[in-house]
């Protein structure tokens, strides 16, 4: 799964398949469409949602699509699940995405390298504890704002199974945890792939699938070592 | 031809056209020629045509009395000349069947008088169908009218002491919708709201019992409403009566009737008193949240009664409130999906018989609110007016899940996103620190 391609004088080491690049494509694409036709509903008060509103043919239309984007959303989610399930499960797939005690540890120790106590920061593996937590946030509230979703779609259906209440909480939650996920995505990980001085314009190995050898020393250590360690022979030609 | 015994003789033809363009055009032949009738005919014998002409023109005093036309000079003459036995025939001057008013004479008298010397009386206008309406003008009420002091051709264009034209009328409804046109030369304003009503367009298309102005104003006795909220009401009895009667027993409509509650709203409040639009179309549906905010959102009204102004806002921030606005918004620019009306305050509430939540127990409300949620939700279930909060902003109380899911974004939200941004600056920080 692990190869390497040199161009020029950089060598670059293969980060994520190609299946990887495509779905974090489509999540974009998703997302974006999500963000639009759910943030002017949210909105609805400012001149510039109600533009958008009318230029995408209206709100029932702008509903549709959120719905029909919704349905797209939640495939992506369940095939992104379901993969990585049969992938940990079946092909012995390391479960690189789980969050362990060594990234509460890291997230402490550079607390401490950017209070200038220490020299390092912290030595990460594949993920570092920054994108586990944008993973996870994104991933548990994807699944919340699809449940949600469905019973705000169909609230006479939802109310056949669950009290009335869950309408209204159900539009809390959703409204609220959309702003949050879409907060999180602009200031967060819009600086880390893109504004910050390590990657800056762009951070492009969730595009190419690959990553500079350079950077992954910085910033990827230990997997790096790992990958070192595991196809010595294969580096070593 | 009548025959004198001296040998001169009259005519007997009489020429309609003449009669029917006269003054006396309404009258019926026995009114002046008493003796006659379809069945009698008697044979009267005159001595020559003069004396036959004083026996028929002394006909004319029966309503066109002595001392009511002997005022005019020249007639005060002829009275003296007939003192001394010289004879006086009308017709003389004024011809017989042709009847005219001698023109010229009327200088000296007021347009009013001069109309009241025929419309004063008892007179009918006849019309096509054979009904008749009596052209007598109610002369106190015009005096109490805002019209005392409009002169009647300000009103009557066209007709004057010089000129009367002829005009039949098929119905007496007719007439009316003809004389309604008179009020928009001064009420141009009223008139051109009125164009765009329904009452209007009912009219265009041949309902002629759709009101127009002198139906809800009057004619000569023309009213002002503005001031009489209570008459107002009368006037669209006249017509809508079974809403009236849905309406005097709304909360709205027993506070007007029992203590003349100024607050409340009349039929003209929400549906307007000149450019009525019909209530079934989404121009006028969509409007409602509007109508009734103009009191519910008055916290100067709403604080007499103890009523929460929140009513309309809580409305406007839910999903039925946020897509209507941005229906009219799309009617505005675009287009309206006119088969999907959102449901407003009166869909809930119901529109003429409107009541009270207060006193009523929560559960009949639930049950009632569960039939109106039908309207549009047809599977709703008994928990699903749960769905809707009651105007109500939540609280720990009212809705506790709502509140909690709330705070906790209040709380977190703004913890996460500092939280990032101290991590984004700290990391830019620490990066030119260390080159």
């Amino acid at each position: 799964m692990v190869s390497r391609e040199s161009s020029g004088d950089k060598e670059y080491i293969r980060r994520f398949s190609f299946c990887r690049v495509v779905e974090h494509l489509a999540l974009i694409v998703l997302f974006v469409i999500l963000a639009v036709t759910g943030l002017s509903q949210k909105f609805h008060f400012l001149g510039v949602s109600q533009s958008l509103i009318i230029a995408m043919g209206g709100i029932d239309d702008v509903r549709f699509l959120h719905h029909v984007v919704g349905i797209l959303f939640m495939v992506l989610t369940a095939q992104h699940i379901f993969v990585n399930l049969v992938g940990i499960v079946f092909q012995q797939w390391e479960p690189s995405m789980l969050i362990t005690f060594k990234d509460a540890h890291d997230a402490l120790y550079n607390v401490r390298y950017y209070l200038g106590l220490v020299g390092q920061p912290a030595m990460c593996g594949r993920y570092n504890y920054k994108e586990k937590f944008i993973y996870w946030l994104i991933l548990l509230g994807g699944i919340q704002q699809i449940i949600t979703g469905f019973i705000l779609w169909f609230p006479v259906a939802a109310t056949k199974y669950l009290p009335g209440q869950f309408i209204p909480i159900s539009k809390a939650i959703h409204t609220n945890e959309a702003m949050l996920i879409f907060l999180i995505i602009a200031v967060w990980h819009i600086y880390d792939s893109m504004f910050s001085p390590e990657v800056f314009p762009l951070n492009t190995s969730i595009f190419t699938g690959y990553i500079e050898k350079k950077r992954m020393q910085q910033e990827h250590p230990l997997e790096l070592a790992q990958l070192i360690e595991a196809g010595e022979e294969e580096l070593s030609d | 031809m009548k025959k004198f015994p001296d040998g001169d003789f009259v005519s007997t033809y009489v020429d309609t056209n003449a009669l029917t363009m006269s003054v006396h055009r309404s009258l019926q032949c026995t009114a002046c020629h008493k003796e006659f009738s379809d069945q009698r005919h008697p044979d009267r014998a005159f001595r020559n045509k003069l004396q036959f002409r004083i026996k028929e023109s002394h006909v004319c005093r029966d309503c066109h009395a002595v001392e009511k036309i002997k005022f005019r000079t020249i007639h005060e003459a002829l009275f003296k000349k007939e003192g001394v036995g010289e004879a006086v025939v009308c017709t003389d001057c004024h011809s017989a069947h042709a009847v005219t008013p001698v023109t010229g004479g009327n200088v000296s008298t007021s347009e009013e008088k001069y109309c009241l010397r025929c419309h004063a009386s008892e007179k009918h206008m006849v019309f096509k169908s054979g009904k008749s309406v009596s052209i007598r003008v109610q002369v106190a009420e015009l005096r109490n009218s805002p019209h005392r002091n409009v002169s009647c051709s300000d009103c009557h264009f066209g007709f004057s002491a010089e000129e009367h034209p002829y005009r039949r009328f098929s119905s007496e409804r007719q007439y009316q919708l003809a004389s309604s046109e008179i009020c928009r030369r001064c009420h141009f304003d009223k008139y051109s709201k009125f164009s765009e009503s329904i009452h209007n367009a009912m009219l265009s298309i041949g309902k002629l019992e759709a009101p127009t102005c002198i139906d809800c104003h009057g004619g000569h006795a023309v009213l002002s409403l503005s001031e009489n909220r209570l008459a107002i009401v009368q006037k669209c009895k006249t017509c809508h009566n079974a809403v009236y009667d849905i309406y005097a027993r709304s909360i709205h409509g027993s506070a007007l009737f029992k203590e003349n509650n100024k607050d409340v709203p009349i039929c003209i409040d929400c549906h307007s008193s000149h450019s009525i639009k019909n209530p079934f179309l989404s121009d006028f549906h969509d409007f409602i949240p509007d109508m009734c905010s103009k009191c519910h959102s008055n916290a100067v009204i709403m604080g007499k009664y103890g009523l929460s102004t929140d009513v309309v806002k809580t409305y406007l921030s839910d999903f039925h409130g946020v897509t209507l606005g941005l229906y009219r918004k799309e009617a505005q620019k675009r287009y309206r999906p006119d088969d999907r009306p959102m449901a407003v305050c009166t869909d809930c509430h119901g529109t003429h018989e409107i009541a009270s939540v207060s006193g009523t127990d929560i559960q009949t409300l639930k049950k009632t609110l569960q039939k109106r949620c039908q309207t549009c939700h047809t599977n709703a279930t008994a928990s699903f007016p749960d769905a809707w909060l009651s105007h109500y902003k939540p609280s720990f109380t009212n809705a506790p899940g709502v509140f909690i899911v709330e705070q906790f974004y209040k709380i977190m939200m703004p913890l996460m996103v500092v939280g990032l941004l101290f991590q984004v600056f700290l990391h830019i920080w620490r990066y030119l620190v260390s080159r």
